[in-house]
């Protein structure tokens, strides 16, 4: 009996190490971590465009950057097919993005063209920060509108 | 049996400004929220006066003159019924305010305007620049399901609206009832009983 258990238990060690290997799983956790190191440095940037935190140039100029880099990962290929909302759980893109890949694309080339200098743009003060958090959202809202699903 | 017509004051100019204000402001903010820019700065305004028209039309529902008051026009389902058996027919219904059906359209307007603002207020749709002055108050998931409810009560409010104009539509040409001018000057012609 305990045999049979044993057995059985080590016969499903590879199915956990399958469903661990998910490709379609895997890229919905990238895009996410994606998206929250995103919104870790989005969220020091509006903080400081707003008042809530205090202007720290040497920060801004920091999570600017961070967002500089990050939009040159090529984020558009982690949305493979089989990734929508309709097909994966824990999914927020819309099928919209894959009968559209081309303006989805767009709009992710948006995101890094806002972002372009913005680790030089931020210094000076609160309102420089103000004036760049103004162009990212604007291509946060530009994609969400069309492609992320609001729930 | 029928009494005679003739014009009277109904709406008063209260009323009439909030519904002038109110049909400037929310097709402002719809229009805004489509196809405005990207910060909704001019959006939000809107949705702010918005809410301050239907807290006054509230207020007015219960102490304003009679045509106003929601106890004067908000009725059951046999008035609406009774109403609506006379719909179809080709003349003026003279009534004195708000008829037991559009009175369901009142009500419905007023409530997806003030669930609209509730959404909006609350929302945060992930942009840094568009995130609603109450989504702070809320947990992460609701302001995110409020962007979806926005979205779903534009569309609702949008429906409203134009079903709104097509019965303004079928009294004046259907019915011959110009029911624009008495919200204009407040003088309407009423049948007596």
């Amino acid at each position: 009996m305990r045999l049979i258990f044993t057995a059985a238990a080590l016969a499903a060690v590879p199915l956990a190490s399958l469903a661990q290997d998910d490709p379609i799983k895997q890229a919905i956790e990238a895009r996410h971590g994606f998206y929250q190191m995103l919104a870790i440095n989005m969220g020091t940037l509006s903080g400081m465009a707003k008042g809530d935190l205090a202007y720290d140039e040497t920060a801004a100029s920091r999570a600017a950057a961070n967002i500089e880099a990050l939009v040159q990962y090529d984020l558009p290929s982690l949305f493979i097919e089989g990734s929508s909302s309709s097909e994966a759980q824990d999914s927020a893109a819309k099928p919209d993005i894959w009968s559209n890949p081309e303006d989805f694309r767009t709009k992710f080339a948006g995101l890094g063209e806002a972002a372009t200098g913005a680790s030089d743009a931020v210094r000076g003060g609160a309102g420089d920060v103000g004036a760049v958090v103004q162009k990212l959202g604007g291509a946060c809202k530009a994609c969400h509108d069309n492609y992320r699903e609001k729930s | 049996m029928k009494g005679p017509v003739r014009e009277v004051r109904l709406w008063d100019p209260l009323l009439r400004a909030f519904h002038w204000l109110l049909a400037f402001f929310v097709i402002a903010a719809w229009g805004l929220g489509q196809f405005g820019p990207a910060r909704m700065t001019l959006h939000f305004w809107c949705g702010y006066v918005v809410a301050g028209l239907l807290v006054f039309r509230l207020v007015w529902g219960f102490v304003g003159p009679a045509p106003a008051r929601f106890s004067h026009f908000v009725r059951g389902p046999e008035a609406v019924a009774g109403y609506m058996r006379g719909l179809m027919l080709r003349e003026p219904s003279y009534w004195p305010g708000h008829n037991p059906m559009g009175a369901l359209s009142v009500i419905a307007m007023l409530a997806v305007l003030a669930a609209q603002v509730s959404s909006g207020l609350i929302s945060d749709p992930d942009d840094y620049i568009n995130v609603g002055p109450l989504a702070s108050y809320v947990s992460g998931a609701t302001r995110s399901k409020a962007v979806g409810w926005h979205n779903l009560g534009a569309n609702l409010i949008l429906v409203l609206v134009l079903l709104h104009v097509a019965v303004i539509l079928f009294y004046r040409y259907w019915k011959r009832e110009d029911l624009v001018r008495p919200m204009i000057t407040g003088r309407k012609q009423v049948r007596e009983d």
